[in-house]
């Protein structure tokens, strides 16, 4: 506390960190911090500690990258970009899975409704000839209103998130199949029949200003929604209460099942947004796509610190623990790590961040 | 294993020959590079080259990890070679970023072995128009953004073994059931359509087709309810050796395994693999479905070390397995 | 006496957690055939005090004797052999086992075959049961039992073990009187057989009743020992919060019901006929009551008597079901559909366990104080931060809630000030009517006179409070009425300024007389 205070007077950065630093419960791993701290104080804890995550791993790929002719190979601005665009769509998934999660949910069909909407925009735009205007939104929708009805399923027949969304992903693959004849639907660019319009394949390869990757600036525009979203909406308020005591959120007047419904509406369109960005990318769409990403999506949520039993986390922790996972993927491959080996190693990252939820300051 | 270095010494020696003369390969569009016939990136015998191999799914799929095998021992017999190896298990996203992670590294050349080709297709010509080669494997992918594609031709492949399935298993004709690969998928239509072709203008009656997804189990079971349902049937053509072995299964379990002759397809030269099922006796032929692992190697060689072109498309031929040539075949293939 | 061997003494015991202090150098000592109270605020050291004796905290500075033979319990299992039984506050059942299967978790008897043997379960929690004086059938599931019911449980398992040493954290916050008497026969019984008893309560007076000996403690260190047979209330709770405590009830009473106005709640002939019956709840069945403006009416009776129930379904928060009889709120009928529309109507209700139904305990102040009002505090669905650090300010001020900031997690409050978070939550939706239940449980006593003083100015700001408490002193102390319920019914009515605790208690237990004419007249009219 006395530290924290004193960063508050002196405002240098280098002060404020240090000062949190020491504040961190990894600084002091197995002492409890003085309940004093409160939840204000907890939450930036936690949420510098998978910055912190991200920065070691970060140091460590700069320390065990390749080198080419004096170049550090994973600083290359392509290669980060590459880091960012890889995480992507799983991190645009992995921030509905945040919402899911914080309001003690799971959300397992978010890798078929990738599927779903990957086919659906390449059927619409290909086979259907339908505007990119008009195809989007109808995709979007698509996958908004399969979560809420899976947020319905749960709320009125009062059966747990993790069995509805696991029908939902069979449901969904089954869709994706039907939509999609079962193969994959290539996407190819023109004016004539069969051909998608040339607007949409911006979503593939096509850099923004030349460097960035168009799928990366969604992710970042996601996100900053979100964290926004969080920080001042009378929603998000009710999505925490909710995830910190259901009963309590009920009896307090909070629409809890509309909320919960919602929710599952968001998660719904976040993974559709994703799918049509993954169509783009693949400039196809496959009933198979992003098959696992719920998993993908739960990890990163995990590594950013979000309790899976609800109630406390954030979007910035996910987006932190989607980038820590990109970058560990990344420097894996650089160094040419066994495929086999590398699924060990991302597995125990996963073990350790959420060991260090452990530490969090006890009450 | 002492054959095999010998092969890879052969390859880095006596190149051009053995590509074309020993090996048999089709040239076609001849001396017709990419953007252009020799790459910047030759550097000569003197230079030291990183080549990226990029695997579509090692899980699962012995062929391609036979293929990963080739390259690894072909590489071995060229100093100036340092391959590096990524296994996208069959995803699709997963190999784009490898690709775009072995342009971070700098590759001087890319194998590809896509796992689909249009969701490849850009990545590889992102790579290629950096003036990198690019050598395509098996698999194609779209346009014509690469530098070579070296493949086996399947309907080549299906086209033979229907024509041994007419001339030489059933020359008096007969009934015969056909076990497909996975539905949708390039090889599986083309083996079949020509196995087709092999067949036409001979008694040969295909009295049934199943899906059997490359898979022994499924073959299996695709053939336990074909011989509930055509139990004259006298031979199997499966798409693959798999399906063939599980087909053999199926029909063993009824006692049908003495009557019944199975063809299969790929003959990889592994203790599980369709040459020793042959001469074993359980398949009555296979034909060897190459994975141009050295091929690979050996154009890479032409291409930085002795800044010649290479041909745009190289046909591997592929051989006729029986239980008379299994042993030699097998050996010859670098089975050990 | 002096010469004779304790069966615990603790000596020099200090703890710290970070930076706090929860023991200093505290001395304390348990005798056979001595019933011990320990009596402190909240984060006074108490309960710090007993995990250590329990085994429960392991890294502590001092020493522990059990016969005066030095031990050092590596964990619960350890202490539990050496004859040392802890009842925690907090009940550690399991929800959706049995009753019998609880008392027995982790001791369950076999037969020769080696399979569970059932009969001597389920005949042994009833012995144990009986002795206690609670009639539960053992087949029960725990997770269908009322608090209170809950709590006996745990003391039945406790007695399984035949211990030396029973600790007993509050037992009595969750019982109503009849099962608190009970309680103190068992207690009677234990002391008799020369089991050494250490008891932690708030209730002055069941310790005046029940202990032998009283130690305080104050901020970790021990502040004072009694003679708890000759100690008054007052110069407990002086030793406890360190200052005199006035008046521990609301000043107003005395007065004279002269601010009490209209009727704002009418309860006719109330009967609810649940869609599906859950076992452990009473419905409502009967229930005649009234509540005016600026008054505080009490609702007592026995352990499934309904009251809970009760205040539930007054905020569209109990079973789903069909309902007769009429509910007026303000001369309107009423029936919520859920605790939204009812605070939307203007009724407000603070649960009993609010550690269960009333916070988020990992969330902030600010977040739990401003919950129901979020609408207000905001225009198009965005929250203004500063509106609602403001709104918390006035609130946690006004009930004097202590923190050392509003983004302190409410968890790690005391259980007065969290109850004050809970109540200031509900205040700010402006209610014409406030439903409590058990307001004062687990709170210690400097909080609780707090608390009794703000209902005063609630109920004087005209809001009209209906109590639940089985706390009678309390009762007779804040109530203007005490409505008395019997099996889902109003079994009558007292007015408390004619009627003492032990009418109350009468009437609870089904004494008819004991109720007022006054009270009769109303109860049937």
């Amino acid at each position: 506390m006395v530290e924290q205070q004193a960063a508050e007077k002196d405002n240098s950065p280098a002060r404020e960190t240090t000062a949190r630093w020491r504040e961190s419960p990894l600084w002091r791993p197995f002492r409890p911090v003085a309940v004093g701290g409160g939840t204000g104080l907890t939450a930036m804890l936690f949420r510098f500690q998978s910055f912190f995550g991200l920065a070691v791993v970060f140091a460590a790929a700069v320390v065990f990258s390749p080198t080419r002719d004096g170049t550090i190979l994973f600083l290359t601005s392509g290669n980060l970009f590459n880091v960012v665009r890889a995480v992507s769509e799983i991190g645009i998934v992995a921030v509905g899975m945040t919402f899911v999660i914080l309001i003690g949910g799971i959300d397992l069909s978010v890798g078929a409704v990738v599927g779903l909407s990957a086919v659906g925009i390449a059927v619409l735009l290909v086979q259907n000839g339908v505007s990119v205007a008009v195809a989007v939104p109808v995709v979007l929708a698509v996958g908004a209103v399969f979560g809420l009805l899976q947020g319905l399923a749960s709320v009125r027949f009062g059966i747990q998130a993790f069995i509805v969304t696991l029908a939902g992903l069979q449901i969904a693959r089954g869709l994706a199949r039907i939509w999609s004849g079962g193969q994959g639907v290539a996407i190819s660019y023109g004016d004539g029949p069969n051909q998608a319009p040339v607007v949409f394949s911006l979503l593939g390869e096509r850099t923004f200003g030349g460097v960035v990757p168009i799928p990366a600036l969604f992710f970042l525009a996601v996100a900053a929604l979100a964290v926004l979203f969080l920080r001042v909406s009378v929603f998000s308020r009710h999505l925490y209460a909710i995830g910190g005591n259901e009963k309590a959120a009920w009896l307090s007047g909070v629409p809890v099942n509309r909320v919960k419904v919602v929710i599952f509406g968001i998660s719904g369109l976040l993974a559709a947004l994703a799918g049509i960005i993954h169509a783009g990318q693949l400039n196809q769409g496959s009933p198979n796509d992003g098959a696992g990403y719920e998993l993908d999506a739960i990890a990163a949520v995990v590594i950013g610190g979000t309790s899976l039993s609800g109630g406390r986390g954030s979007v910035i922790g996910t987006v932190t623990g989607a980038l820590l996972l990109g970058v560990l993927n990344n420097i894996l491959a650089l160094n040419d790590i066994d495929s086999n080996i590398q699924l060990l190693i991302k597995g125990l990252v996963i073990i350790f961040a959420a060991g260090l939820q452990r530490l969090r300051p006890a009450r | 294993m002492r054959f095999r270095v010998r092969t890879a010494i052969a390859l880095t020696v006596g190149l051009p020959l053995t590509l074309s003369a020993a090996c048999g390969t089709t040239h076609e569009n001849s001396g017709q590079g990419g953007q252009s016939g020799t790459h910047t990136a030759c550097k000569g015998s003197g230079g030291h080259y990183l080549i990226g191999m990029s695997q579509a799914n090692l899980a699962g799929e012995p062929y391609r990890q036979q293929m990963d095998d080739d390259i690894r021992a072909a590489a071995k017999g060229v100093p100036q070679f340092d391959v590096k190896f990524a296994d996208a298990a069959a995803d699709n996203v997963r190999q784009q970023n490898d690709v775009d992670n072995y342009l971070t590294q700098r590759i001087d050349l890319l194998i590809i072995s896509p796992n689909e080709a249009t969701p490849l297709t850009a990545v590889v010509k992102k790579a290629y128009d950096k003036g990198i080669p690019v050598l395509v494997l098996d698999r194609k992918v779209d346009g014509d953004s690469y530098t070579s594609f070296i493949g086996a031709d399947n309907k080549q492949i299906g086209k033979q073994a229907g024509e041994f399935m007419a001339d030489t298993v059933l020359p008096k004709g007969g009934k015969i059931v056909e076990l497909k690969g996975l539905a949708g998928s390039t090889p599986a239509h083309e083996r079949s359509d020509g196995f087709d072709e092999g067949i036409a203008g001979k008694s040969i009656q295909i009295v049934a087709t199943a899906d059997g997804d490359w898979l022994r189990e499924k073959g299996q079971q695709q053939m336990d309810a074909l011989l509930k349902a055509h139990p004259d049937i006298q031979a199997v053509y499966a798409e693959n050796d798999e399906m063939a072995e599980g087909a053999y299964l199926a029909a063993q379990s009824v006692g049908r395994a003495g009557d019944i002759r199975f063809i299969g397809i790929d003959g990889l030269p592994i203790a599980a693999g369709g040459i020793k099922a042959v001469e074993a006796g359980r398949l009555a032929a296979t034909f060897v479905y190459p994975t141009g692992g050295s091929e690979a190697i050996a154009a890479a060689k032409k291409i930085l070390v002795d800044c010649q072109p290479v041909d745009k498309k190289q046909t591997l031929p592929t051989q006729l397995v029986t239980k008379d040539n299994a042993a030699a075949v097998y050996k010859a293939n670098g089975g050990s | 006496m002096a010469d004779e061997v304790p069966l615990v003494s603790m000596v020099g015991i200090s703890k710290r957690y970070g930076g706090a202090q929860a023991c200093a150098g505290v001395d304390f000592v348990v005798r056979a055939a001595k019933v011990h109270a320990l009596l402190g605020e909240n984060g006074a050291g108490k309960s710090t005090l007993m995990k250590i004796l329990s085994g429960e905290v392991t890294d502590y500075e001092g020493q522990v004797a059990i016969a005066g033979e030095p031990v050092r319990f590596d964990g619960p299992a350890a202490a539990q052999r050496a004859g040392i039984a802890m009842i925690h506050q907090e009940l550690d059942l399991v929800p959706n086992m049995s009753v019998a299967d609880n008392v027995f978790l982790g001791r369950e008897p076999r037969t020769r075959q080696g399979t569970l043997d059932r009969r001597r379960v389920t005949r042994q929690t009833r012995e144990l049961l009986d002795r206690i004086g609670v009639a539960l059938d053992p087949g029960l599931t725990v997770g269908d039992l009322r608090t209170g019911e809950r709590q006996l449980v745990t003391i039945a398992s406790a007695l399984l073990r035949d211990p030396r040493v029973v600790i007993m954290d509050e037992p009595t916050s969750a019982l109503s009187q009849p099962e608190v008497e009970r309680l103190f026969q068992v207690i009677n019984e234990l002391r008799r057989d020369g089991v050494g008893v250490v008891y932690i309560s708030h209730r002055m007076d069941e310790i005046g009743r029940i202990a032998d000996h009283a130690t305080v403690l104050r901020n970790g260190h021990v502040v004072r020992e009694f003679d708890a047979r000759s100690m008054s209330a007052a110069q407990a709770a002086e030793a406890m919060v360190g200052r005199p405590v006035q008046t521990m009830f609301r000043t107003d009473t005395e007065s004279g019901d002269s601010d009490v106005g209209a009727e704002i709640l009418r309860v006719r002939d109330l009967v609810v006929r649940p869609r599906r019956a859950r076992s452990g709840r009473r419905e409502p069945n009967g229930i005649m009551l009234t509540v005016r403006r600026g008054e505080i009416v009490g609702l007592t009776g026995l352990l499934g008597s309904g009251r809970t129930e009760l205040l539930q379904t007054l905020f569209g928060a109990g079973s789903p079901g069909r309902w007769s009889g009429t509910v007026e709120l303000d001369g309107r009928r009423i029936r919520p559909r859920g605790p939204r529309q009812a605070l939307a109507l203007g009724v407000a209700f603070v649960p009993e366990d609010r550690r269960v139904d009333g916070l988020a305990l990992d969330h902030s102040i600010r977040a739990n104080a401003v919950l129901s009002v979020l609408g207000r505090l905001s225009r198009f669905g965005v929250v203004s931060r500063r509106v609602e650090m403001r709104t918390t300010g006035e609130s946690t001020r006004q009930l004097k809630v202590k923190s050392s900031s509003p983004r302190e997690a409410v968890g790690g409050l005391s259980g007065g000030n969290q109850q004050k978070v809970l109540l200031g939550r509900m205040l700010l939706t402006r209610p014409k009517l406030l439903l409590l239940d058990e307001p004062t449980r687990g709170v210690d006593v400097g909080a609780k006179a707090e608390i009794y003083q703000l209902l005063g100015e609630i109920a004087r700001a005209g809001v009209g409070v209906l109590m639940a408490s089985s706390e009678l002193t309390e009762l007779v102390g804040v109530c203007d009425r005490v409505v008395v319920l019997r099996n889902g019914r109003t079994a009558g009515e007292l007015s408390t300024r004619h009627s003492g605790e032990a009418d109350l208690l009468a009437a609870a237990m089904g004494d008819m007389d004991a109720l007022t004419d006054e009270g009769r007249e109303k109860s049937h009219g």
